[in-house]
């Protein structure tokens, strides 16, 4: 065992543990969401926290879906 | 009625036929409980959406989206930060499970922390706190029933209706085990999330043009979120979704779900497929019922959004439409919740204690779902005050387990002991929390209570993992499962005693 006990047994490539921070982040870092708290100024045809919204859900969505397809080119999705 | 009653009882059918036809037959336990880790991406990724995402989803957070406004974004948030954590856990889970036949969330907590007992608890722990949610499944049907009788039925003979329906159902779960949830998932997941998301963007485009709807016509307290100065708290969303993504797999009937797969790659592959579907769903459903609102006889009653505007928009087709949806979200999130709990009390209860053959633990574990679809539909048809109350309570409590889950799964430093006491202590105190701040803690900035819960337990484990070190048979023991993992050792090559619990 090494001395604090870490691990990483999935063994990811460390962009992508990167970009699934990031992905904590963005969902739930309170200033975030509070910045854009009843802003209805429209971005992309969207009130901006309904944008805030729909855009961390598609930033987590990509994350995973790029993580595998990397993983599943390198054959290290196994 | 005959349109609405007939789509629902044609759907019924068609899932009924596709599972005569599927030709189930286990060869043991591990057949019945996991569908022997046979099921591709495709469907891992339909019998995960269709677990997750119950027919509440349309009622309660598509009444949320209508009644509160963008606040209900939550769900969306941790339903997909809660496939990240997936994707980081498919490879120890699913090897670990393949090596040592693990069936159940219970076996894998057994294994890494070496302890029988740790079974017991986490199986009581799931099996208790599933009750109240899936009585609350049943009642939803309710609803439905309601709406698809055009106000004919009362609630309560809705209600009857609705649990005698998902009764009926449960005969072809207990038959089947797994395999039959699986594959009848895919049917219902692709009626329920796919023809769902189309009949939602349907819906909203309708709403727009023909109605002229858009946010400008929402109120203010529409777009609100709890911040700084908020009655809730600045920290009541992080709260939410931070619970929301790693107790989603404290459910035993999701976790679960990690040992159905044919391998890991097929798991990372229905991440990579499920995500989109469920992007698509989520976006859908939470922008409809936002501007759902402002269709009339929605403001007072919020939760019935999905089916106002869609027999406001289609008729009696679409109603029976919107009724086969719902149905269909509810039959996976049923039977995935009985199928689990059966296995959980024949695997983890009566089999943690006595020895038991492989026939016998499917029997026991069909005898156990079958005593759970009795006893839930017969509560299901009282008149229960404070079931959702039990419901919440019941969530914050199960939501402990993901302590040692995840540290488990990620440190090799905890011990049995820290799981154990950690688990214990965070269910006390989430209960009493809630019990006397129901809802959010306002002293905590509006933390709830399984949250602060998640803090004492997460202390109890890491100190217990210092101040009560491995010995150097467990550590050794520890290290060989965690090699597994890494690759550095093959299962032939594991010690004696790996999965020995003390």
């Amino acid at each position: 065992m090494s001395d604090d006990g870490n691990t990483n047994p999935s063994r990811h490539a460390p962009w992508i543990i990167g970009w699934f921070i990031l992905d904590a982040i963005v969902a739930l870092a309170p200033p975030i969401y509070w910045a854009v708290d009843g802003n209805r100024t429209a971005i992309l045809g969207l009130p901006a926290v309904v944008t805030y919204f729909v855009a961390v859900a598609v930033f987590i969505t990509a994350s995973i879906v790029v993580a595998y397809v990397a993983e599943a080119r390198s054959g290290e999705a196994g | 009625m005959l349109i609405t009653f007939g789509a629902i009882a044609i759907f019924f059918a068609v899932i009924i036929v596709v599972l005569q036809l599927s030709g189930i037959k286990d060869r043991d336990f591990t057949d019945y409980a996991v569908g022997g880790r046979s099921f591709g991406a495709r469907y891992q990724a339909m019998s995960f959406l269709n677990t997750w995402y119950p027919g509440a989803m349309f009622t309660a957070f598509g009444g949320m989206a209508a009644g509160a406004g963008v606040i209900s974004f939550y769900v969306l948030s941790y339903s997909l930060l809660t496939v990240v954590l997936m994707y980081l856990m498919a490879k120890p889970v699913w090897i670990w499970g393949k090596t040592f036949n693990l069936r159940t969330q219970p076996d894998l907590l057994a294994l890494r922390f070496g302890s029988r007992h740790i079974r017991t608890i986490a199986a009581v722990v799931g099996i208790i706190s599933g009750v109240p949610w899936l009585v609350l499944g049943m009642q939803a049907l309710g609803t439905l029933f309601q709406h698809m009788s055009l106000g004919t039925l009362s609630f309560a003979e809705a209600v009857m209706l609705g649990v005698a329906v998902i009764a009926l159902r449960q005969v072809w779960t207990v038959r089947m085990g797994m395999r039959g949830v699986v594959i009848s998932d895919m049917a219902q997941g692709i009626v329920a999330y796919i023809v769902g998301s189309a009949v939602l963007i349907g819906l909203i485009v309708w709403m727009v043009i023909a109605r002229g709807i858009t946010f400008d016509a929402l109120d203010q307290k529409m777009f609100a979120i709890p911040s700084i100065g908020s009655t809730e708290g600045p920290l009541y969303l992080f709260s939410l979704i931070l619970t929301g993504a790693i107790g989603g797999w404290c459910w035993p009937y999701i976790f679960v779900r990690l040992f159905t797969a044919d391998g890991v790659e097929s798991l990372k592959k229905s991440a990579a497929l499920a995500v989109p579907l469920s992007l698509v769903f989520g976006v859908a459903l939470l922008i409809f019922g936002m501007l759902g609102s402002q269709i009339p006889g929605v403001a007072a009653h919020p939760n019935d959004v999905w089916f106002i505007v869609s027999k406001e928009a289609g008729g009696l087709w679409l109603l029976g439409l919107a009724g086969v949806i719902v149905l269909a979200a509810s039959m996976g999130h049923t039977d995935g919740n009985i199928q689990a709990t059966g296995a959980q009390f024949a695997n983890d209860l009566v089999g943690n204690y006595w020895q038991l053959g492989e026939r016998e633990l499917i029997v026991i574990a069909k005898l156990g779902m079958l005593a759970l679809t009795i006893l839930s539909s017969w509560l299901a048809c009282l008149e229960l005050p404070a079931l959702f109350s039990l419901a919440v309570l019941a969530y914050q409590g199960i939501i402990q387990l993901a302590v040692p889950q995840f540290l488990g799964i990620f440190w090799k430093r905890g011990n049995k002991y820290g799981a154990i006491a950690g688990m214990v202590a965070g269910f006390i105190v989430a209960v009493v929390l809630e019990l006397g701040y129901p809802g959010y803690l306002p002293w905590a900035y509006g933390l709830t209570s399984g949250a602060v819960a998640l803090v004492v337990n997460l202390t109890i484990y890491v100190a217990m993992a210092y101040l009560l070190p491995q010995s150097q048979a467990e550590r050794r023991r520890v290290e060989e499962l965690f090699d597994l993992i890494e690759g550095k050792r093959s299962a032939a090559s594991l010690s004696k005693g790996v999965r020995e619990p003390a």
